[in-house]
């Protein structure tokens, strides 16, 4: 059984991505399995999906813990401990990412034992698409070739139907796309890994705490602070101060919070926190708050 | 390429499609994560005309219950589905709505109860209307989702039992979950599944009738009530019947509980939903290493199928009830079941063992069913087992430490 893990961030079509993934194998004439993993979060916050694919039913359900492939399509989450993209892999796994460095200062950076492959995705996805944003396509194209037992006959099919049903236009360029990906890598060869046999849990008899402990009461509350989301962020909003009056709606407005009052009633925007939903820009009656890709996020 | 005419479907579309190839007339609905998917999949095919009938959005599982047993009094096929905090919510109505006897659909995506709030799966949602006299099936894939809602209306419609019956997927881990799902011909579901002609009396224009008066001094309350017992007791006859028929036109059998690997099996697993499949990758590996492993996954909860269950599990040594549910004050919800239902036998199990675990979505590790083996095998074991690890505490108190710092609570 192949078991694939793939990273990135809400609105690259990291779900779209395991899902062609699973429809090829499927098309394949294997069995296969997809799941996405997210929670109450949105557009931009780190995204993981799953496909395993394998000749046998597949008895396994839920998040991949030691991935045989790890494709990242976002690599500004690799020093994100949250979502921790590497985690799980070992000298049997394969991880896959789309990059702009070589793999050979990829290496140096990251110190894995695992075996390392990369392509510029989102640079082919510009030439192909116009835009470097959706990844969906790529990512399934790159972990179909690296699984090696997809066709790309069935690749291609797979990608067309999981765009139609999704109402997604330019099939015919996606198709392309995949060609050219498909062309560019080759199939891994993962060392076997070993099974290990079952040990029982380290269980622990619970005991009773104080209801301070015992019951879900936040004493430290405010907490959220703690949460950087500032890496969501696909655009970045910028105050004009020349211009602005201190009308301080954007301040009102924020749904996050992230805009703060400085010296004279002057507003400011914590980035560690802003999450870019431009509600601000949209707000300010004299649009005063431009906005600004984020660098590493691709037109 | 081979692939029959199955496609690629989450749990929530094989529901919707299961309901698609039923042919439903009536959907009230309400959406609710993780069983949005199924609600937007079905508005979407009665607007497209995919579907021909009535999609109504309510304005909250109370009235959505409500509306569907209404609907199904007037003689249509009504389907529906809720999840966790809108079962609780219209808990009220699917009282009301069983006691009218009437027969639909319902499907409940698994999501534990608050507080604290979740949306990750566990069954104390669905076992809180073990008790409210619906039919209940549980699934394990994707497949079993799309079936049962088939056979589900079957039995919902059979004259002896006129009830709804409540198919069960566990959020995430089905709902979202896509896995090949084979989709019968329409011909062949049709001679499975005939449209609905209620052969009892229902709602009609111009021709009153009423239901659900209210009845006092205890007689004829018992009366009803025991009458809707039979019934759903009966549903235990009709759901072998119905899943004979299914197992000859589709070629895929339904036991009410499955048995996997359970012939020479000294140690039991009994579990039910998608949980099993881990479950039974743990038994395979286990007999791997020697130890003779099974599993007993419950289909069919509602009738429970006493005499089925106690046939199954006794000849075999140690068995462990693995509960995702958690009934504070007592233990696991359907392990009092399968010990009753054992009791009567002499070569009923040495031991019985309860495990509570998977509550909020909590993975259940084949390193914890080692553990269940271990506990199983202990002769002077604690029942129940929680399952709750070293690694479990650690993730806790990572988070308890930002929730909690402050010691000291202000008296002010
Ligand atoms: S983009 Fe503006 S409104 Fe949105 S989070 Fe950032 S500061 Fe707040
Ligand atoms: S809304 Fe515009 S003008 Fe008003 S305070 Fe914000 S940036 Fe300045």
């Amino acid at each position: 059984m192949y078991r694939i893990r793939l990273h990135g961030r809400g609105g690259q079509g990291i779900k779209t991505a395991s899902q062609i993934l699973g429809t090829a194998a499927f098309y394949s004439g294997y069995q296969a399995q997809d799941f996405p993993l997210y929670g109450a979060e949105r557009r931009g916050a780190p995204i993981v999906a799953f496909t395993r694919i394998s000749e046998k039913p597949v008895l396994e359900r839920g998040p991949i813990s030691s991935p045989d492939i790890i494709l990242v399509g976002d690599e500004t989450l690799l020093d994100d401990p949250q979502a921790a993209p590497l985690c799980g892999a070992d000298e049997s796994t394969a991880v896959f990412i789309n990059s702009t460095l070589e793999t050979s200062v990829l290496q140096q950076q990251l110190h894995l034992s695992s075996s390392l492959l990369k392509l510029n995705l989102t640079e082919l996805c510009i030439q192909h698409l116009n835009k470097g944003t959706v990844l969906s396509t790529a990512l399934a194209a790159a972990g179909a070739r690296l699984v090696g037992m997809i066709t790309l006959e069935a690749l291609l099919k797979a990608v067309d139907a999981e765009l139609s049903q999704q109402g997604i236009g330019s099939i015919q360029e996606n198709l392309n796309l995949t060609k050219e990906i498909f062309q560019n890598l080759f199939p891994v060869v993962l060392k076997p890994r070993k099974e290990k046999t079952i040990s029982p849990s380290e269980i622990i008899l619970m005991e009773q705490a104080n209801i301070e402990e015992a019951a879900p009461i936040i004493l430290s509350p405010g907490n959220m602070i703690l949460r950087k989301t500032g890496n969501w962020r696909v655009q970045r909003p910028e105050i004009d101060y020349e211009h602005c009056n201190h009308c301080l709606i954007c301040y009102a407005r924020c749904p996050d919070g992230a805009i703060s009052l400085g010296p004279d009633d002057k507003p400011e925007i914590d980035y560690d926190h802003c999450k870019g939903c431009l509600i601000c820009a949209q707000e300010c009656p004299g649009h005063f708050i431009n906005t600004v890709r984020e660098a590493g996020v691709e037109s | 390429m081979k692939t029959d005419n199955k496609i690629m479907l989450t749990g929530n579309k094989a529901a919707a499609w299961g309901a698609r190839m039923a042919q439903v007339e009536y959907v009230p609905a309400f959406p609710i994560t993780p069983q949005t998917e199924i609600v937007e999949t079905l508005a979407q095919w009665f607007a497209d005309g995919t579907l021909q009938g009535k999609f109504t959005n309510m304005d909250s599982e109370h009235s959505m219950f409500m509306a569907a047993g209404a609907a199904a009094a007037t003689g249509v096929r009504v389907f529906t589905a809720s999840s966790s905090q809108g079962i609780l919510h219209g808990m009220e109505s699917l009282y009301t709505i069983t006691g009218w006897r009437v027969p639909l659909v319902l499907v409940n995506v698994s999501r534990a109860l608050a507080t604290p709030i979740t949306l990750e799966p566990d069954h104390n949602d669905v076992m809180s209307t073990r008790d409210c006299g619906l039919i209940q099936l549980h699934a394990e894939t994707c497949q079993e989702i799309f079936d049962f809602i088939l056979i589900g209306h079957k039995i919902a419609e059979n004259p002896q039992v006129c009830l709804p019956v409540l198919v069960n997927m566990d959020g995430f881990y089905l709902s979202f979950t896509r896995e090949p799902v084979l989709i019968p011909d329409k011909k062949t579901i049709l001679k499975f599944l005939p449209l609905f002609e209620p052969v009892y009396p229902v709602f009609q224009a111009s021709q009153p009738m009423a239901r659900a008066s209210a009845v006092f001094g205890g007689s004829t309350y018992s009366y009803f009530k025991m009458q809707h017992n039979l019934a759903a007791h009966h549903a235990e006859k009709v759901f072998n019947d119905a899943t004979a028929e299914f197992s000859e036109l589709f070629g895929r059998t339904y036991e009410p509980a499955e048995k996997f690997h359970m012939d020479d099996a000294d140690f039991v697993f009994v579990m039910s939903n998608s949980f099993a499949t881990k479950g039974k990758a743990a038994v395979l590996k286990l007999r791997q290493q020697g130890i003779k492993a099974g599993l007993l996954k419950i289909r069919l909860f509602r009738p429970f199928p006493v005499a089925f269950i106690a046939q199954a599990l006794c000849g075999h040594e140690r068995v462990a009830v693995i509960d995702q549910n958690l009934a504070p004050g007592m233990g696991g919800i359907t392990y009092p079941e399968i010990v009753s239902s054992l009791y009567p036998y002499e070569n009923r199990p040495k031991k019985i063992v309860s495990v509570i675990g998977g509550l909020g979505g909590k993975d259940i590790t084949e390193s914890d069913f080692m553990s269940i083996i271990d506990h199983m095998k202990n002769s002077d074991s604690k029942t129940p087992l929680y399952l709750f690890d070293q690694e479990d505490q650690r993730a806790f108190q990572r988070i308890q430490k930002i929730a909690n710092v402050k010691k000291e609570v202000s008296s002010s």
